[in-house]
């Protein structure tokens, strides 16, 4: 039979399996036909792995045995710097473009267990370092809705694969709006989890304080059925959330806020701000209150995130030297492996982040850039720690505009960051946050409205967020 | 920020650069830091009182030192990743 992935939801999905209407096989197959066809011009796929046939034997054997769970045979794509055990993971750089996982990361064990179908990996900024995919080594992804312009980033790829009907969902990460933001360009939606409640082990990692693994997916119960398999305690993250204190309790107020000066501030879109006003006032009529409200630290949040993301990044990228792991290239002494090494291995932006968190991190820099962000980070913690006494939580667009062309901003990176502007509150402080599709612009490119809600309260976001998808 | 500052910092994170590319990434940081120096303004916000460092910076958390995994469980998978190796362990360049 025919299956349409279009209309294709993870529920539908299981249906299709439970009932026998398709198999796993013909699932699958239908998915890879699609990549075959499309994934050449768009490239949202580095490589499709070759153990397909086995994991689709096993998912099949789980519906035999009637041990399968709903996400048995759902086809998922994997971002590139999510380890999977024999697979390449390359975090789409040079210097590991042959590096093979040793182990499975804990999102992987854990979808492992419900048998579902890793299809391959898929393209990003290299290590997560850019918010448009055009800063992979190994080549640019585009946007399924429109192939002149970029999917976004850095979870390009994983956006691109679901967009395409490449995949039913996707493993995408981020450490500041790297799943929302190509989310919103590619009409899609997209979920960064309360940090610590996905664990970070087996992620290759960018900005350790801010980095999350979260879904991509078409729909919010697809998102939240995605999340919900993948979140958990981790002895082997330190900032794994334990068991017990993933209790909390949940009231809901009905209001939401609008932070008007912070949406205000910086160069916001005239029909994107327009979109955003006619979401509100769809979240009134359906019985919310929105109001203004006005924030004073939240609108420091991508000047904060701009010095703690790249002190993070240039520890974290320090253990990449050909060493141990990936491409070495020749030199004289170690020394000279070490430089030669990163210089081949390390794409522009990587070397530009590296440097400026040297800099940050170097003495007599440190207290005016790195301290006081962390002291600027704590007072954006409790300045929406207090507004969430009174609200279940607040909105803004995703992104400040709508998709723009392949090749544009790569030469401004401080435009480039602006991006990134309203997706950084939530990695600061901690709290999860949704992107959901909010409307088509008249050139056809989708809009998209966020929610941040309060620390563990996803709930929120899939209730408004369901509520919300119907209102569009 | 100058070409000599890149230069020093290129050294510091060991990446071999070329003059074009530290004049460009030395043309760039102007307004990177231009941007991220607004984050000065946080010492005009009190917000819940002042705090001292302690509240706010990040700390490490410590477990027990014991082994988590039986000994040499990763240990060939991890020697295939090594660019260089000879009888199980890895191949450095002479450091002294």
């Amino acid at each position: 039979m025919k299956i349409d992935l279009k209309n294709l939801t993870i529920e539908k999905a299981h249906d299709g399996l439970a009932k026998g209407e398709f198999t796993v096989r013909e699932l699958v197959d239908t998915y890879l036909e699609v990549i075959n066809e499309k994934n050449g011009e768009i490239n949202a796929y580095l490589e499709i792995y070759n153990n397909i046939d086995e994991q689709v034997k096993i998912a099949q054997e789980m519906f035999k045995n009637e041990t399968a769970t709903i996400l048995t045979g759902i086809p998922i794509s994997v971002k590139d710097n999510i380890l999977v055990e024999g697979q390449i993971a390359s975090a789409s750089s040079k210097i590991l473009e042959t590096h093979r996982a040793v182990y499975d990361s804990f999102v992987i064990e854990k979808l492992k267990k419900h048998g579902v179908v890793f299809l391959g990996r898929t393209n990003m900024d290299e290590f997560a370092l850019g918010s448009s995919t055009q800063t992979s080594a190994f080549g640019i992804t585009r946007n399924p809705l429109d192939r002149t312009r970029v999917p976004g980033g850095s979870s390009g790829g994983p956006a691109a694969s679901v967009a395409g009907d490449m995949t039913l969902v996707a493993l995408g990460t981020e450490t500041c709006g790297s799943i929302r933001q190509p989310a919103a360009f590619c009409g899609l939606v997209g979920v960064k989890p309360t940090y610590g409640g996905v664990s970070r082990s087996g992620v290759i990692a960018m900005g350790s304080s801010l980095d999350q693994v979260g879904p991509l997916a078409k729909n919010v119960a697809d998102a939240e059925i995605l999340l919900n398999a993948i979140s958990g305690y981790d002895p082997k993250d330190s900032t794994s959330i334990p068991d017990d204190k993933r209790e909390i309790e949940k009231t809901f107020k009905k209001r939401i806020a609008i932070p008007r000066e912070f949406l205000n501030g910086e160069g916001i879109d005239k029909e994107v701000l327009q979109n955003f006003e006619e979401s509100c006032e769809k979240l009134r009529k359906a019985g919310y209150e929105v109001v203004d409200v006005s924030l004073e630290a939240i609108k420091l949040s991508l000047a904060v995130y701009y010095i703690i993301m790249p002190a993070e990044v240039s520890s974290n990228l320090a253990r990449f030297d050909g060493i141990r792991y990936g491409n070495q290239v020749k030199g004289d002494n170690l020394l000279d492996v070490y430089k030669k090494s990163r210089a081949n291995g390390f794409g522009k932006e990587a070397r530009r982040r590296i440097l400026l968190g040297t800099y940050i991190l170097s003495h007599g820099y440190y207290d005016a850039y790195y301290n006081t962000a962390l002291k600027a980070r704590d007072i954006i913690r409790r300045e929406l720690s207090n507004l969430f006494k009174d609200f279940d939580a607040f909105i803004t667009p995703t992104v400040p505009f709508l998709p723009f062309k392949l090749g544009e901003k790569l030469d401004d990176p401080l435009s480039m960051y602006l991006c990134d502007i309203f997706s950084a509150p939530a990695n600061l402080a901690d709290i999860p946050s949704i992107s959901i599709p909010s409307g088509i612009a008249q050139n056809g490119l989708p809009f998209s409205i966020q929610f941040t809600a309060p620390y563990l309260r996803e709930d929120i976001l899939f209730t408004i967020g369901k509520e919300f998808e119907k209102l569009v | 920020m100058n070409l000599e500052d890149i230069k020093k910092l290129a050294e510091l994170a060991r990446i071999e650069m070329t003059e074009e590319e530290m004049t460009e990434i030395a043309k760039s940081f102007g307004s990177i830091l231009e941007y991220v120096g607004r984050v000065q303004e946080v010492n005009k916000m009190t917000e819940g009182g002042v705090k001292s460092k302690e509240d706010y910076f990040l700390h490490n958390i410590m477990r027990e030192d014991t082994a988590t995994n039986e000994s040499g469980f990763y240990r060939d998978k991890i020697l295939e990743e090594m660019p260089e190796s000879e009888n199980g362990y890895l191949k450095v360049k002479q450091i002294l």
